[in-house]
């Protein structure tokens, strides 16, 4: 049986300045194997962080439920953990101090916190950086420490909400690559929201496609390039035609888009 | 991907930086220089009159006669007293209130409209009935230092509160974090700032409070000297209690502020 399992899902939020609610997310159902590395694109807007929330147990359903190893989601647990879209690095606390955050959280017992964190620090090339406080480091170090404290409490399922978002495409590659590394060494089930077509092909065993209003599946494309990805499949056949794929799903999207702001106005 | 960041600043923008700071550091002496000058020998050409300014050396060397008496300590110790134990109370009342009203919107609701009617009266307004009801020795003195440095602590602690950034609480959450490893962790270091901020403006209130409330009645203090060498017009005594008192909370409110930026060190530099 799969490992993740999503049945019937829908999201609500409050709409601003009044009572009202609106289904941010409805009718998501996806199976995710054990180990497996899922991609999820879509338009902005279209329910991917919401989605990855409702995964974490950091936002309530409004229908639906997800299931981890048989045990229904109700709140956060240390078999998953998250990096986040936005900055949420604690300021105050220097590298070391973020990546040891989360086993402090989860209570950690197994022996000395400070090297398991400093090996996980290793593990994203930032030993060199331990003592710096985050408005220390570029954008990319800062994620780097994201990611160090997400693998850092070894979860079971890993979380990223565009990890690489703010950063240049050639950091990007590189962040992947390494990504990729520590994914193949440890095999956690990885879910990793991106905006970058090539890099959701490049990453992912297969990619999920959502659309919007409201948020649902719209395809699920599986990517059948060998493992471990190198930086030639980019150029292949094979990769050329996921490209168009996803290049299609989404351009339909932005032509919606384009429609929907012209109708606006 | 190696990034040295070492030596982030440019030696010649560095140099500038200083050469800057000294301009400002010199105008500003040079300002103090004229000012002192001036106080002394206006009198002299007898442009004032010398007994409603007396001269920096005149104040000078009453500071020097006055400040080693068994009187000038005694009426230290009282004011000193009364301050820090007002401020004392403020803080501790201050904070604990100020984190409560944060964290709990009820409390929040409930508190609102006493404490800012409180706030918006001016406080030495309520020295007359503090006075009835306290007398006016040590207890009401306290009371005044407290109601002008509590509001301070406890509002300022509060911003820091609700200010704390959401999504690192939702961070702490999302790796179990319990609702005292929120506030402890999370809440405290990112409100501390704000405390230290609070307090720094609850001395200057505070100081205030006990001289006007030493004036206004009591049997010593600095306070109480500076009404009498006022009514007494003798310029020199009065103004060594005065910039005393100006001495002691310049010095107290620095080093509040050397604490506020050690604390907030790990802020970008803006
Ligand atoms: N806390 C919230 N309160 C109200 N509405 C919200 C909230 N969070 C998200 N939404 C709404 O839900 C919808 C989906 O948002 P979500 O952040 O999940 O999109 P996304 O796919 O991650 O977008 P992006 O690619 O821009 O990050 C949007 O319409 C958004 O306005
Ligand atoms: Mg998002």
């Amino acid at each position: 049986m799969a490992q993740i399992v999503i049945e019937d899902l829908a999201i609500e939020y409050k709409k601003p300045n009044s009572d009202a609610r609106f289904m941010a997310v409805e009718g998501i159902s996806y199976s995710i194997e054990k180990g497996a590395f899922v991609t999820i694109v879509g338009a902005s807007g279209c329910g991917k962080s919401s989605l990855l929330m409702a995964l974490a147990g950091l936002i309530p359903l409004a229908r639906g439920s997800v299931t981890i190893d048989g045990k229904t989601v109700i709140g956060p647990g240390s078999d998953r953990a998250v990096v986040f879209q936005d900055a949420s690095l604690l300021p105050w606390r220097s590298v070391l101090g973020n990546v040891s955050f989360g086993l402090e959280m989860q209570r950690y017992g197994g022996g000395d916190l400070k090297e398991r964190a400093m090996h996980y620090i290793d593990k994203v090339g930032l030993t060199r950086f331990a003592d710096y406080h985050p408005h220390q480091l570029s954008g990319g170090m800062r994620q780097r420490v994201n990611i160090a404290r997400a693998l850092a409490v070894d979860p079971e399922v890993l979380l990223m909400d565009e990890p690489f978002g703010a950063l240049d495409a050639q950091t990007r590659e590189v962040m992947g690559d390494d990504l990729l590394d520590i994914w193949e060494r440890d095999k956690k089930t990885a879910l990793f929201v991106t905006h970058s077509i090539d890099e959701a092909i490049f990453l992912a065993d297969e990619v999920l496609v959502m659309g919007k209003d409201p948020g649902h599946v719209k395809d699920i494309v599986k990517i059948d390039l060998p493992r471990p990805r190198t930086n030639d499949m980019y150029d292949s056949e094979q990769f050329n035609e996921y490209r168009k794929i996803l290049r299609n799903h989404l351009a339909k999207d932005m032509a919606d888009m384009r429609m929907q702001t012209v109708a606006e106005a | 991907m190696t990034i040295a960041l070492d030596k982030p600043v440019a030696a010649s923008a560095s140099l500038r930086e200083r050469f800057e700071k000294n301009r400002r550091t010199a105008i500003s002496t040079l300002s103090v220089i004229v000012f002192l000058l001036a106080w002394q020998f206006l009198p002299m050409l007898g442009a004032v009159d010398i007994r409603l300014t007396s001269t920096p050396l005149r104040v000078l060397k009453t500071a020097m006669e006055l400040v080693p008496t068994a009187d000038f300590a005694n009426d230290l110790r009282i004011s000193g007293v009364e301050f820090l134990a007002g401020m004392a109370l403020a803080i501790a009342v201050g904070i604990p209130l100020g984190l409560i009203l944060g964290t709990s919107r009820t409390a929040r609701l409930f508190i609102d409209p006493p404490l800012m009617a409180i706030y918006a009266t001016p406080r030495l307004a309520l020295l007359p009935i503090i006075i009835v009801w306290l007398g006016i020795g040590l207890a009401s003195k306290i009371a005044v230092v407290f109601l002008g440095a509590v509001f301070y602590v406890l509002i300022n602690t509060m911003a820091g509160v609700t200010d704390t950034d959401q999504r690192l609480v939702r961070a702490a959450k999302s790796f179990g974090a319990t609702r005292l490893d929120i506030f402890i962790r999370i809440i405290l270091p990112s409100a501390l700032p704000a405390v230290m901020i609070g307090i720094r403006l609850g001395i200057g209130r505070g100081v205030l409070g006990v001289i006007v409330g030493e004036m206004f009645s009591s049997e010593a203090g600095l306070g109480n000297k500076i009404m009498t060498y006022g009514e007494a017009v003798r310029i020199d005594h009065l103004l060594v209690y005065t910039l005393f008192v100006s001495l002691c909370g310049y010095l107290m409110t620095t080093g509040a502020r050397l604490i506020e930026e050690r604390l907030r060190s790990w802020r970008p530099q803006a």
